[in-house]
C-alpha cells in the first residue's frame, strides 16, 4: 500500500481525495472546516481516512496540500508588521501606486491603505541604472543606517524593493545579507526574488505582500509539518501553488505569495486529468460553487499562466493559472438596478443565511431558489446532503421581483438564470473571444457544486456543442492535487531587441535559465526522466508597452530559436491577440523564461465499472426549460450509472456533490473513466 | 438566450432581456478598450489609458462606453457624431469605411490630440450603428513637441486639424491621407502604430456587433438601444429629483491664459426644479489668447462627470443622461470657444469646471460634495534627441495631485483626480525609455488643506536628462489661486515647477513655461497642487492628527498652526 493524499480546504468543507498507488483504489472524504486554525480539519479527515481504510498513516508517501492562509490571511488582514526599504526618494511609491483612484466617478471608493504606513516605509541611498549600472553606490553608512533603522521600527518582516533592483540585484542582496545577520529573527522578501520583473510599482506591491504573509505561513508550516510528520513519517509534503503544481514547504515558507492564488488551480488541474481520462485536450473549465464562478481556457492540456493580478485590491505580478473569476454562484442574489433592469450577484448570500430556499431565513431571491422553482434542483436537496430544499420560501422570495417585472415566477426565475448564465458567457468570452480563441472548438467541463446544473445553458449560449462532467465534479479540486507535479519557474527580466546583434544574448540568457532549472531539479531530486521544461519569451514590438508570452520548442537553442522562427511565433500571437501585425516592425524580449516541472507519478483514474442493463431514471419530476411550460423530465441517479449507460435528454443527473442538467434532445454516455459525456443539442 | 429574444421581438424588451443585450453591449466595448490599451504604441494609450471606445445607434446617439472610458471623451464622441451625420449621407457610408478625425470647430473633437475614428456598421444592408474610440497621441504635430504645452494662442499652431474624412474606404486605406496625417507629426513610425490599434479596435468591435445582429434582429436592436437611453434618462432624472429646488450660483478663477490674461472668472449658476437641471455659465469670463479654452462638447462632458460623480457614479454613460440636463454657455467664452481658439490644455479648464460645479451644488448636497481638487491636470513635456539611439523622443505626463476632503474622511493623496484617471508611467519604463533620471517621486508635506477631514496631498517628481540637453514644456494651474477647502476646511498648497542647477538657484518657472533648455547639471521640480479639506479643523479627530504626524506627512509647525496640535514628547 502507497497512499496519495490531495486535501482540499475550502471555505466550508475540507475534501480528500486519496489514491492507493498499487492497489488502483480510489476515496473521497469530506469534513467540516475549521476556519481557525484549518490544519485541525486535515488532521482529523487525516485520521478518519485512516480509520475508514482501516490502514495506518506510515503508509501514505505524499501529501499535496492547497491551503487557504495566504488567502485568508489577505482578507482578514492579519500578516506580519511589515517594514519597506526602498531608493532613496521612493518612500510614497507604495501609497501612491499608479496615481489613480478605483473607480472613475467615485468620490467615495479608495484603494486600500498600504500594507506598511509610511512611518515605517524606509529609503536607502543608493542608485541603480536602466542598464544596472550602478549610478551611486551603497555606501557602509547607508546600510548601517538601514540596519538600524529596521530595527528601531519593530517590524517583524521586511520588504526590499530597489528601482531596477531586477536588473541589478547586488544592492538588495547586500542590505538583506547585511540586516538578517544584525536582526536574524527577521522575515525579508527582496524583490529580485519574489519577482524579478520590470515595472517597480507591481514588483513592490509584489514583495510587500509576500513579506506580510511570511509570517503566519511559517507558523502554520511549521506546525502543520511538524504534526504530519509525526502521523505520517513516510510523505513528502507538497504545498500547491497559484501556477499549478507543488512546491516545497520551505519555499512556501519563502515565497508565500505563491499560494494566495491557489484555490483555483487545483480546480483547473484536476480538471485537466479528467479531460485526460476522456482523451480530451481542448477545454472549458466551469467551476461555480455559492458565490463565485470561475473559468478557464485549456489547450492542448496546458491552461495559460497570467502575471497580472489583484488580491484584496493590491496589484501582484506572479505566476497564476489563468482564471477569470465572476460573481456568479448559486447564492448569488437578483436585485433591480436604480434604471430597472435585473441584476443577479456579486452580491450572495453565501452559506448564511444562505438562499432561501435553505430556510436559515434568507429572503432575497437567488440563483438556487430559481433552480428550486424550475425543478432543477431537487426538492431533497443534493443527495445524501440531509438538507431538504424548501420551495415555498423560494417561490415566496422571487414573489417581488414576479410582481415588478409582470411576470410569472417561472418566467422570472427563468429569466434570473438567463441573466447569471449571461454573466458567465462573458466571463468566458473574456478568455476565449478576446484572446483570439473560438469556444466552439472547446469541450466545456464544469465542476464546483453549481456549475453541471448551469453548463448546458452556457454551452447554448457560445454554442459549445460537447461537455464532460467528471465523476466527482464537487471535490474535483482535491483530485487535482493528486496528480500535481513539482513546479518552479525561473524569470530573466532584459529588454532585448529580437535582432541578429543580440542573439547572442538571448542564448547566453536561456542558457543561464537552462542552468538555474537543472540546479533546481537536482537540488528537489528529481530524477532525469522525470524533467520537463518549457521556455517562453515574452515579447512586443519595441515602443509597445504590453508583452505576449510566446511559446519556445524545445530548450530554445538551434533551430527553435532561429530570428525567423522568433519573429514569426510572436507574431501568430499578435495577430491572434490583437487581430493583426507588421512583420516590418521591430520587435523586443522583455521576460525569457522557463518553467520546470518535476513529473510526479500520478496513478491512472480506475475504470468506472460497466453499466449493467439499460440506464434507468430513478424516477420523474416537471422542469422548466423556459418560462412558459414544465417538461415531465426522467431523474437518473449518477452512483447507479456505469460506463456505457446512454440515454437521451432532457434528464437531472443526481448525485452527492453536484446535480447536473441536460436539455431536450442533448444525449449522454458515460465513458470508461466514468465521465458524462454529453452531445448537446442547440437548435 | 435566443430563445429569450425571440419571444420579445415584437414588443419593447423586458428588463431581463435587455439586461443580457447590454452585457453582449459592454463586451464589445470593453474588448476594443483592451486591444487598443494592449496595441498602442502612445505612452498617452497603452500605459496611461488615455481613451475610450464607444457604440452610437444609427443615428449617431451614444448607447453603451467602455467602462474605464474618460467622462472628457463622452461628448468629444457625441460631438464627432453630430458632425460626421451632418457631412456625410448614411447611404453613401458603405462597410468597411473609417472616419477619422480630431478639429474642435469642424469635427467635435475637444482637442488636436485626441484622435477620433468612426466605423460604421450594418446588417442586411441596414446601417445599424457606429463602433467609435478616441485615442490620445502623443504628438499631433504644431509648434511644441507633444502639442500640449502652453503658448500657443492659435488652433493653428496646435497641431494637425484632421477635419472628417475617411480614412479607409470600403475596407482599403486612403493613403493619400494617412501620407498627410503621419507627415505632420514628430514621431510617425509610433503615430503609424497607434493608428493601425484604432483601426484593428473597430474592426473588431464592427465584428462584434455583426455577431450580435446574427442573434438578435436588427429591429429588436435598434428599440433596445432606445430603451436603454430612456431608462438612463429616468434613472439620473431620478437622481436630480433628490436635489432640493432651487439656484446654487459659484465663482472661481484661472490662474492665468499663459499669454497675460490673469485671474479669469469661470461662473455658473445652477437651477433645480423636480426632474430638471440647467446649468448656465453666464458671467464667465470671454475666451482667452491661451490655449486652455474649451469647445462647448468638452463643457458639456464636466457637466455630466459632476451629475454622476455626486447622484449616481455607476449610470450608464449613454445619450440618456446626455438629453437630460440643459446646459447654455455664451458663444465666445472660454466654456464656448469660437474659432481660432488654442484649446490644448483644455483639461485644466475642465477641472476647474468641476470644481465650481461641486462648489455650487455643495450648499444643495453637503454630502456628497467635496473639497476643491488640484483643479488641474499638470502637464511635463520632455522634447530631446536620445543620444543612446541617435533618435528624437517625445515624453508626455500627466501629474495628479489632492483630491479634495469629504464628509466622512479625508481626501487622497496624490491622485488623478475628477476628469482623469490617467496611469503613471513606471519609472523603470521613463529611464529604459527616454534618456531622463527620475531622482524622487513622492507627496510633498504640509500640500493637503486642514479641515476635519483634510484634503489630499500633491505630488513631487524630480527629473535630469542624462548625457544631452533636453527640452522641457509644461502646463500648471492652481498654481497660484489654492485649491479652496469647504464647510471651514482650510485651502490645500498650490503647485510650482522649478529648476535646480548650477545655472538656476531653486528657480521658479512660469506656470505655463515653453522650451526651457536643461542640461544634465539642470533638475527640474514638478510639484502639483494640493487640494481643500473638508469642516472645521478644530473638528479634527486628535488620532488622525497623531497620525498626520507620525507619517510625516505634515510638520509639526503646521500642525501646531492649524490646528493647535502638539506633537507627543520623547518620553512619550
Amino acid at each position: 500500500m502507497s497512499w496519495i493524499i490531495g486535501v482540499d480546504v475550502g471555505g466550508t468543507f475540507t475534501d480528500f481525495h486519496v489514491y492507493d498507488d498499487e492497489s488502483g483504489d480510489l476515496r473521497i472524504h469530506k469534513t467540516p472546516s475549521t476556519p481557525d486554525n484549518p490544519a485541525t480539519a486535515v488532521l482529523r479527515g487525516l485520521n478518519e481516512l485512516a480509520q475508514d481504510m482501516g490502514g495506518d498513516l506510515t503508509a501514505v508517501s505524499r501529501l499535496s496540500h492547497g491551503t487557504t492562509i495566504a488567502t485568508n490571511a489577505m482578507i482578514q488582514r492579519r500578516g506580519g508588521k511589515v517594514a519597506l526599504l526602498v531608493t532613496e526618494g521612493f518612500r510614497d511609491l507604495l501609497e501612491i501606486g499608479r496615481q489613480i483612484r478605483p473607480h472613475m466617478f467615485s468620490f467615495q471608493q479608495d484603494h486600500p491603505a498600504p500594507l506598511v504606513p509610511r512611518e515605517r516605509r524606509l529609503e536607502a541611498a543608493e542608485r541603480v541604472l536602466y542598464d544596472g549600472t550602478v549610478h551611486r553606490a551603497l555606501g557602509a553608512e547607508a546600510i548601517e543606517r538601514a540596519v538600524d533603522e529596521v530595527r528601531d521600527s519593530g517590524a517583524e518582516c521586511l520588504a526590499i524593493c530597489l528601482i531596477f533592483g531586477f536588473i541589478n540585484p547586488d544592492h538588495e542582496q547586500q542590505l538583506r545579507d547585511a540586516i538578517q545577520t544584525a536582526l536574524p529573527d527577521l522575515q525579508i522578501s527582496i524583490s529580485s526574488e519574489v519577482q524579478p520583473e520590470f515595472r517597480e510599482y507591481e514588483r513592490l506591491s509584489t514583495t510587500v505582500l509576500n513579506a506580510y504573509l511570511q509570517p503566519i505561513m511559517a507558523s502554520y508550516l511549521s506546525e502543520f509539518e511538524d504534526r504530519v510528520g509525526q502521523m505520517m513519517p513516510n510523505a513528502t509534503l507538497g504545498i500547491n501553488q497559484s501556477a499549478g503544481g507543488l512546491m516545497t514547504p520551505a519555499r512556501a515558507r519563502q515565497l508565500p505569495i505563491r499560494t494566495a492564488l491557489s484555490g483555483p488551480a487545483a480546480g483547473v488541474v484536476g480538471a485537466i486529468d479528467a479531460a485526460r481520462s476522456a482523451g480530451l485536450a481542448n477545454i472549458i473549465t466551469l467551476d461555480m460553487g455559492g458565490t463565485s464562478a470561475d473559468v478557464c481556457l485549456i489547450r492542448d492540456r496546458e491552461a495559460d499562466v497570467a502575471y497580472d493580478r489583484w488580491i484584496e485590491g493590491y496589484p501582484v505580478r506572479i505566476a497564476s493559472v489563468d482564471v477569470n473569476a465572476v460573481g456568479a454562484g448559486g447564492g448569488s442574489i437578483a436585485w433591480f438596478e436604480r434604471d430597472g433592469l435585473m441584476k443577479v450577484g456579486p452580491q450572495s448570500a453565501g452559506a448564511h443565511p444562505g438562499p432561501a430556499c435553505y430556510g436559515q431565513g434568507g429572503t432575497e431571491p437567488t440563483v438556487s431558489d430559481a433552480n428550486l422553482v424550475l425543478g432543477r434542483l431537487s426538492p431533497q436537496g443534493l443527495l445524501g446532503g440531509g438538507m431538504a430544499l424548501d420551495e415555498a420560501a423560494a417561490r415566496q422570495a422571487l414573489e417581488g421581483a414576479a410582481a415588478r417585472l409582470g411576470m410569472t415566477i417561472e418566467r422570472t426565475a427563468h429569466g434570473l438564470l438567463g441573466i447569471v448564465v449571461a454573466n458567465m458567457v462573458r466571463a468566458i468570452r473574456t478568455i476565449s473571444v478576446e484572446r483570439g480563441h473560438d469556444p466552439r472548438d472547446f469541450v466545456l467541463l464544469p465542476f464546483g457544486g453549481a456549475g453541471p446544473l448551469h453548463a448546458a445553458d452556457v454551452a447554448s449560449a457560445l454554442g459549445i456543442s460537447r461537455m464532460l462532467v467528471p465523476p466527482a465534479p464537487g471535490i474535483l479540486c482535491a483530485r487535482g492535487l493528486v496528480v500535481s507535479d513539482l513546479r518552479e519557474g525561473f524569470v530573466i527580466s532584459r529588454l532585448t531587441p529580437l535582432t541578429a546583434a543580440s542573439k547572442t544574448d538571448i542564448a547566453a540568457n536561456l542558457a543561464e535559465l537552462a542552468d538555474r532549472a537543472a540546479a533546481w531539479f537536482d537540488q528537489a531530486g528529481v530524477a532525469a526522466a522525470a524533467r520537463e521544461t518549457q521556455y517562453s519569451l515574452d515579447m512586443r514590438y519595441i515602443g509597445q508597452n504590453y508583452e505576449l508570452q510566446v511559446e519556445l520548442d524545445g530548450n530554445g537553442d538551434g533551430e527553435g530559436s532561429s530570428l525567423e522562427v522568433l519573429h514569426q511565433a510572436f507574431f501568430a500571437v499578435h495577430e491572434r491577440n490583437y487581430g493583426y501585425h507588421n512583420p516590418d516592425d521591430p520587435v523586443e524580449v522583455v521576460n525569457l523564461r522557463v518553467t520546470a516541472i518535476g513529473r510526479l507519478p500520478s496513478p491512472d483514474s480506475a475504470p468506472a465499472a460497466p453499466g449493467t442493463g439499460a440506464a434507468t431514471p430513478q424516477g420523474q419530476r416537471p422542469v422548466w426549460f423556459d418560462g412558459e411550460t414544465a417538461l415531465d423530465t426522467p431523474v437518473y441517479d449518477r452512483a447507479a450509472l456505469g460506463a456505457g449507460h446512454e440515454f437521451t435528454g432532457p434528464a437531472v443527473i443526481e448525485q452527492l456533490d453536484a446535480t447536473t442538467l441536460l436539455g431536450p434532445g442533448d444525449r449522454c454516455r458515460v465513458d470508461e473513466a466514468g465521465n458524462l459525456v454529453v452531445e448537446f443539442n442547440h437548435d | 438566450m435566443t430563445e429569450v429574444v425571440s419571444e420579445h421581438v415584437m414588443d419593447a424588451p423586458d428588463p431581463i432581456t435587455l439586461e443580457i443585450l447590454r452585457n453582449s453591449l459592454r463586451s464589445i466595448t470593453d474588448e476594443t478598450y483592451i486591444a487598443l490599451t494592449k496595441a498602442a504604441y502612445s505612452t498617452n494609450i497603452k500605459e496611461r489609458r488615455d481613451h475610450s471606445t464607444a457604440l452610437t445607434d444609427a443615428q449617431g446617439r451614444l448607447v453603451v462606453q467602455a467602462e474605464n472610458s474618460l467622462p472628457i471623451h463622452l461628448a468629444s464622441m457625441l460631438g464627432m457624431m453630430e458632425e460626421l451625420l451632418d457631412k456625410y449621407r448614411t447611404e453613401d457610408m458603405v462597410e468597411g469605411d473609417i472616419f477619422v478625425a480630431n478639429d474642435p470647430y469642424v469635427a467635435g473633437g475637444t482637442h488636436l490630440p485626441d484622435v477620433n475614428l468612426a466605423m460604421p456598421c450594418f446588417a442586411g444592408g441596414r446601417l445599424l450603428g457606429f463602433v467609435c474610440n478616441i485615442a490620445h497621441h502623443a504628438d499631433i504635430g504644431g509648434m511644441t513637441p507633444g502639442s500640449m504645452a502652453g503658448g500657443m494662442s492659435e488652433i493653428y499652431q496646435e497641431g494637425l486639424r484632421i477635419p472628417l474624412v475617411r480614412l479607409f474606404a470600403g475596407g482599403e486605406l486612403v493613403q493619400d491621407v494617412f501620407d498627410i496625417l503621419l507627415l505632420n507629426v514628430r514621431v510617425p513610425h509610433e503615430r503609424r502604430g497607434d493608428y493601425f490599434a484604432q483601426v484593428a479596435a473597430c474592426r473588431l468591435g464592427a465584428r462584434r456587433l455583426g455577431e450580435l445582429s446574427e442573434r438578435y434582429e436588427p429591429a429588436m436592436l435598434a428599440r433596445s438601444f432606445d430603451a436603454i437611453m430612456d431608462r438612463t434618462e429616468a434613472r439620473i432624472r431620478d437622481g436630480i429629483a433628490t436635489i432640493p429646488d432651487g439656484s446654487y450660483s459659484f465663482t472661481d478663477l484661472l490662474d492665468n491664459d499663459g499669454m497675460g490674461t490673469v485671474d479669469i472668472p469661470i461662473s455658473v449658476r445652477v437651477d433645480v426644479s423636480g426632474r430638471d437641471i440647467s446649468f448656465d455659465f453666464a458671467g464667465t469670463g470671454g475666451q482667452m489668447k491661451g490655449n486652455f479654452n474649451l469647445t462647448f462638447n468638452a463643457t458639456q462632458s464636466a457637466v455630466y462627470y459632476v451629475l454622476k460623480a455626486m447622484l449616481d457614479p455607476d449610470l450608464p454613460n449613454n445619450h440618456g443622461l446626455i438629453r437630460a440636463v440643459g446646459i447654455t454657455a455664451p458663444l465666445g467664452t472660454l466654456v464656448n470657444a469660437e474659432h481660432p481658439a488654442a484649446v490644448a490644455g483644455r483639461a485644466n479648464t475642465s477641472q476647474r469646471i468641476v470644481d465650481v460645479l461641486i462648489g455650487a451644488l455643495a450648499q444643495a448636497l453637503p454630502e456628497q460634495a467635496v473639497g476643491a481638487a488640484n483643479g488641474a491636470n499638470v502637464t511635463a513635456v520632455f522634447y530631446g534627441h536620445d543620444p543612446r539611439h541617435d533618435r528624437p523622443y517625445v515624453y508626455l505626463e500627466t501629474l495628479g495631485g489632492g483630491f479634495g476632503g469629504r464628509f466622512t474622511k479625508d481626501g487622497k493623496d496624490g491622485v488623478q483626480v475628477h476628469i482623469t484617471n490617467t496611469s503613471n508611467l513606471p519609472v523603470e519604463a521613463i529611464e529604459a525609455e527616454y534618456p531622463l533620471l527620475v531622482e524622487s517621486y513622492g507627496l510633498i508635506e504640509d500640500s493637503g488643506g486642514a479641515g476635519k477631514y483634510r484634503g489630499g496631498m500633491g505630488i513631487r517628481r524630480v527629473v535630469r536628462p542624462v548625457g544631452h540637453e533636453t527640452v522641457f514644456s509644461g502646463m500648471g494651474e492652481r498654481f497660484v489661486h489654492h485649491p479652496w477647502g469647504i464647510f471651514g476646511g482650510q485651502p490645500g498648497a498650490t503647485g510650482r515647477f522649478s529648476v535646480q542647477g548650477p545655472n538656476h538657484n531653486d528657480e521658479t518657472l512660469p506656470d505655463k513655461p515653453n522650451h526651457v533648455p536643461l542640461s544634465p547639471d539642470d533638475a527640474l521640480i514638478i510639484e502639483t497642487p494640493g487640494a481643500g479639506g473638508y469642516g472645521e479643523p478644530s473638528e479634527r479627530d486628535p488620532e488622525a492628527l497623531a497620525a498626520d504626524y507620525r507619517s510625516g506627512k505634515f510638520s509639526a509647525e503646521y500642525l501646531a498652526k492649524h490646528y493647535g496640535f502638539n506633537p507627543p514628547t520623547e518620553q512619550d
